[in-house]
């Protein structure tokens, strides 16, 4: 499918809780609304005209002081088209579903997720530190603004380049 | 004649054969410095190079230099690629497992410096040298075979300068 047939089909069945971005890019790429969130990936898993059995990339987005979003890359192997689709969290104790039962690829990014962006997945099946040393206590290092032990901040490059 | 081209030696010939004489430290020295058996330690595209200079083309067996799997049988520690805080304490053990004396070349600018990690990264270690004591550094980003064949030369005009009272603990081997 061309990403305006599968925008049209999207807003069909899911009209009410998505929003359509305007692209260049060859993929859709759509907000979902978060109470929509793993029905709408079953929907888009199970139907047979979309068939989006892969999960390629699943990450975390901080915008400082407003929202965290998350953003999930998805393609077909059988209709050989990929989408993008996105879920706004608010700025406190953002909190998400888990993808596992849907795509089981989405175990590691959700776990790497959770430790560099504290994007809670409040049903993940074993929630672990997977990247970060022993004995991290600093936070969420791939927030804006996040400064730790050993961590050199780029200069200023208007006040350096003398 | 072998060994009278490599360290300053004296020989007074006798009917049949000769005598060598020289000393201890530079028979050592240039034993350790045209053997040095180096401890496998890829962590990134460094290693890509360290693979292509061991292999056929440029050779690395030639200089004596034999890859070892194991810490324990390794003189030379070469630290090939981004030392991550993670993987900085394991290659602390490493270190402390190798027998003395022992090296560690440092290879690229990730393992000396940090390299392209160094401003806004949580999770590299700038430079090799804050953990265990580097020896020689190759510049490059990564380093052509050539450059890792003349840091191994370096290496070993490093060790042929080193005294034998660094082997008897007066001080700690660097």
């Amino acid at each position: 499918m061309t990403r305006q047939e599968i925008e049209q089909k999207l807003t069909k069945d899911y009209g009410r809780f998505i929003e359509v971005m305007p692209t260049e890019f060859p993929e859709a790429i759509v907000y979902i609304a978060k109470e929509k969130y793993v029905e709408f990936c079953k929907y888009l898993h199970d139907d047979p005209d979309l068939a989006f059995d892969f999960l390629f990339q699943l990450g975390g987005v901080h915008y400082p002081n407003d929202r965290f979003e998350v953003v999930v890359c998805l393609s077909s192997h059988k209709h050989q088209h990929e989408m993008t689709f996105k879920v706004k969290l608010p700025h406190e104790n953002p909190e998400i579903n888990t993808l596992i039962n849907i795509w089981h690829v989405a175990d590691f990014f959700e776990l790497e997720m959770m430790e560099l962006f504290g994007i809670k997945v409040v049903d993940h099946p074993h929630p672990r530190p997977l990247l970060l040393y022993e004995g991290w206590d600093y936070g969420y290092p791939l927030r804006k603004g996040w400064t730790g032990p050993d961590f050199i901040p780029l200069p200023d490059k208007s006040t350096s380049a003398e | 004649m072998g060994i009278i081209e490599k360290v300053p030696a004296y020989i007074e010939r006798v009917p049949g054969g000769g005598i060598v004489i020289t000393s201890v430290e530079d028979v050592l020295n240039w034993s350790s410095a045209s053997s040095q058996w180096y401890l496998l330690f890829g962590l990134a595209c460094c290693a890509i190079e360290m693979m292509a200079t061991g292999a056929s083309r440029y050779d690395f067996d030639r200089l004596g230099m034999i890859f070892r799997a194991s810490p324990r049988q390794a003189d030379l520690m070469m630290v090939c690629g981004t030392v991550t805080h993670k993987m900085g304490t394991r290659v602390k053990l490493l270190y402390e497992q190798m027998a003395e004396p022992r090296y560690v070349l440092a290879m690229g600018g990730c393992a000396s410096s940090g390299g392209p990690f160094y401003y806004d990264c949580y999770s590299v270690l700038k430079g090799v040298d804050k953990i265990i004591p580097v020896d020689v550094y190759i510049p490059g980003c990564p380093p052509r075979p050539e450059s890792l064949m003349q840091g191994t030369l370096k290496m070993r005009e490093v060790i042929k300068n080193q005294k034998l009272r660094d082997f008897a603990g007066d001080k700690p081997m660097a």
